[in-house]
């Protein structure tokens, strides 16, 4: 029988470690993990490849979370339809809201739990048609 | 973990070593070493410890984040620095496949066209863009055409306005095309026939000086390859402001393939055609 | 052939150049485009980083905002930088990363980074680990590994330790395994700590 392929995640964050710590988890559960480090790398290498899910920080250089979701919603599908996990240091209603606005599927604030990361990367990457 | 092509060298990064090079390059750069190529970069390292005088990693790192000077030799010892025509194909096909029909689209035909080859060095560039159109583009009686050719080193610019290259530069072009463009000046040299010569304006001009840039008028599309990854973060900025102001809107800029405007302006949207992603000015009439 | 074209000037309309004085009032028009442009030319002005100053503090426009951000960052001197620190306080996130991201390319910012890591406000310590990003290892080490002893705030102390990873010398290994123990409980410090103390083992200072 064949092997189901893996599920693909794009982790979008400017922190080394955090890139790090979410691909260690991730891959331990079984995705399949590519990395960028703004809004801008994050748009290229969605445009380039097929991704089940990104998870993409509010908070980066040169181009933001947020930006990079309105951005990334305007385009056609299957790109442009792709799950979006957002992270954030901020906790408030207003942050999750304007998340939720941009296109944004869940929030997770900041510092992220494994265990969260990986359940919440399942249901959203499964989700995907 | 991949096999060991070669003899097994002497560890001369530790794992973390090696990762914070990696994690420093990819920062600055863009550019990205995985495990598999490990030897290969601690090959180059040694190299660069040697020209440098460092005798640890921590000594070179510590050169490495302080020298913009070694930043730019660490690049070029990475990377093919080599021009040649038709380098970087498949922007070319993108300009043809792509881009020209979303510039085109509202314009009457006998409009100008205008590309811009800066940095152009020894002139490679414009003129490939020149053949390529020639060859590839059947509109290209249809408008107007300028290619203007830029660069800050006035030497290279007369030796591109001269147009003679060795058979290493020609290496990706067919015999035909040799035969129809250049004419043999001697042994292994050739020159671009006049006609081709006169088809490309080049001029003086440093990407960081607005005013400078902004004499040479707006384009519908800049090549601006392989120069920018070298400038320090300040001057990365200006010049994506320069070329910004030197397209019309929806007008497009082409990077070199291991560049991103990630690591330089969001001034541009991120444009994904089928040959290349380029990046494109806000603004003007989108067509498909 | 086609492309062959006559020495003719260029159809080209060259940019308008503005007249002295103007780009001042210009740095307030409606238009976005104009703001721009006037944010570019004020970097060479004498006054011109007060107006940019002053313009920043209103402004709203995202590439504005980074035009003027990169004409200070130019002009690098302590005027430009303190223009710039003004607003790491900002409620706007977008203008505190602007604002770091140019204060991390000047030299003149460096001896304002012990007031920043001292800050109350966490987001401005946050900051000032970015900025220090671009000092020199053993400078930025011994600021870093101050800040991070006294550290309480789990973001704060994650984003200290994410500028060690790559700055970092063994100096500041006591004040990671402090962190350590500190932070023994929180998701994602332990993982960042554990690689920054086996990284920083075989720094020399």
């Amino acid at each position: 029988m064949a092997e189901a392929p893996m599920s693909r995640v794009l982790v979008i964050d400017d922190s080394s470690l955090v890139r790090r710590y979410y691909r260690a988890a991730l891959e331990r559960a079984g995705f399949a993990v590519e990395e960028a480090l703004n809004g801008i790398e994050g748009l290229e290498k969605l445009l380039e490849g097929r991704f089940d899910l990104v998870i993409v920080d509010v908070n980066m250089p040169k181009m933001d979370g947020i930006t990079f979701l309105s951005d990334l919603r305007a385009r056609a599908a299957p790109t442009g339809s792709v799950p979006a996990l957002v992270t954030s240091t901020e906790a408030g209603p207003q942050d999750k809201e304007a998340a939720r606005r941009a296109g944004a599927n869940f929030y997770l604030v900041k510092p992220v739990a494994e265990a969260d990361l990986v359940a919440h990367a399942a249901l959203l990457a499964g989700a995907r048609a | 973990m991949s096999a060991d092509a070669g003899p097994p060298p002497e560890a001369v990064l530790s794992e973390e070593e090696f990762r914070r090079f990696c994690e420093f390059v990819y920062r600055r750069t863009g550019i990205v070493f995985t495990e598999t190529k490990r030897y290969f970069v601690e090959r180059r390292l040694l190299e660069r410890y040697a020209s440098t005088g460092s005798s640890t990693f921590a000594a070179y790192f510590a050169r490495l984040r302080a020298e913009s000077q070694e930043v730019e030799e660490l690049i070029n010892a990475f990377t093919i620095n080599e021009t040649y025509f038709f380098r970087e194909e498949h922007q070319l096909r993108c300009l043809t496949s792509s881009l020209l029909d979303e510039i085109v689209a509202g314009k009457a035909p006998g409009s100008p066209i205008r590309i811009w080859s800066n940095p152009c060095a020894t002139g490679e560039e414009p003129y490939s863009i020149a053949i390529w159109l020639l060859e590839n583009w059947p509109k290209v009686d249809v408008y107007d055409i300028e290619i203007v050719a830029s660069d800050i080193d006035t030497r290279v610019l007369d030796a591109a306005r001269a147009g003679i290259y060795g058979e290493r530069a020609l290496m990706r072009l067919s015999r035909d095309l040799v035969a129809r463009y250049f004419e043999t000046t001697g042994p292994g040299r050739y020159r671009i026939i006049k006609d081709l010569r006169g088809s490309v304006r080049f001029d003086t001009v440093n990407l960081i000086d607005a005013r400078a840039m902004a004499r040479q008028g707006r384009f519908d599309v800049v090549f601006c390859r392989n120069v920018l990854i070298y400038f320090d973060d300040a001057s990365r900025r200006v010049a994506a402001e320069n070329i910004y102001e030197s397209l019309v809107p929806g007008g497009f800029v082409c990077l070199g393939h291991t560049e991103s405007m990630s690591r330089i302006s969001p001034l541009f949207e991120v444009s994904r055609h089928a040959e290349a992603i380029v990046y494109r000015k806000p603004g003007g009439v989108r067509h498909g | 052939m086609p492309l062959v074209r006559r020495p003719t000037i260029s159809a080209a309309a060259p940019a308008r150049e503005a007249a002295p004085g103007e780009p001042f009032a210009l740095l307030s028009d409606p238009d976005a485009g104009v703001r721009w442009s006037a944010a570019r030319a004020l970097a060479d002005e004498p006054g011109g980083i007060q107006a940019l100053a002053r313009a920043l503090a209103r402004e709203t426009e995202p590439r504005v905002r980074e035009a003027i951000t990169t004409s200070l960052m130019r002009a690098g001197s302590e005027e430009a930088v303190c223009a710039l620190i003004e607003h790491v306080r900002s409620d706007d996130a977008a203008l505190r990363t602007l604002v770091v991201e140019a204060l991390q390319g000047m030299a003149a910012a460096a001896s304002h980074l012990p007031d920043l890591m001292a800050d109350a406000d966490p987001d401005v310590r946050i900051l000032a680990a970015e900025i220090a990003r671009s000092m020199p290892a053993d400078e930025a080490t011994g600021l870093l590994a101050d800040a991070l002893a006294g550290e309480q705030h789990p973001n704060v102390a994650a984003s200290i330790v994410e500028v060690l990873v790559e700055v970092g010398t063994s100096d500041a290994i006591d004040a990671l395994r402090m962190a350590r123990r500190r932070f023994a409980a929180e998701p994602f410090l332990p993982f960042a700590v554990d690689i920054a103390l086996e990284r920083l083992a075989r720094s020399e200072p």
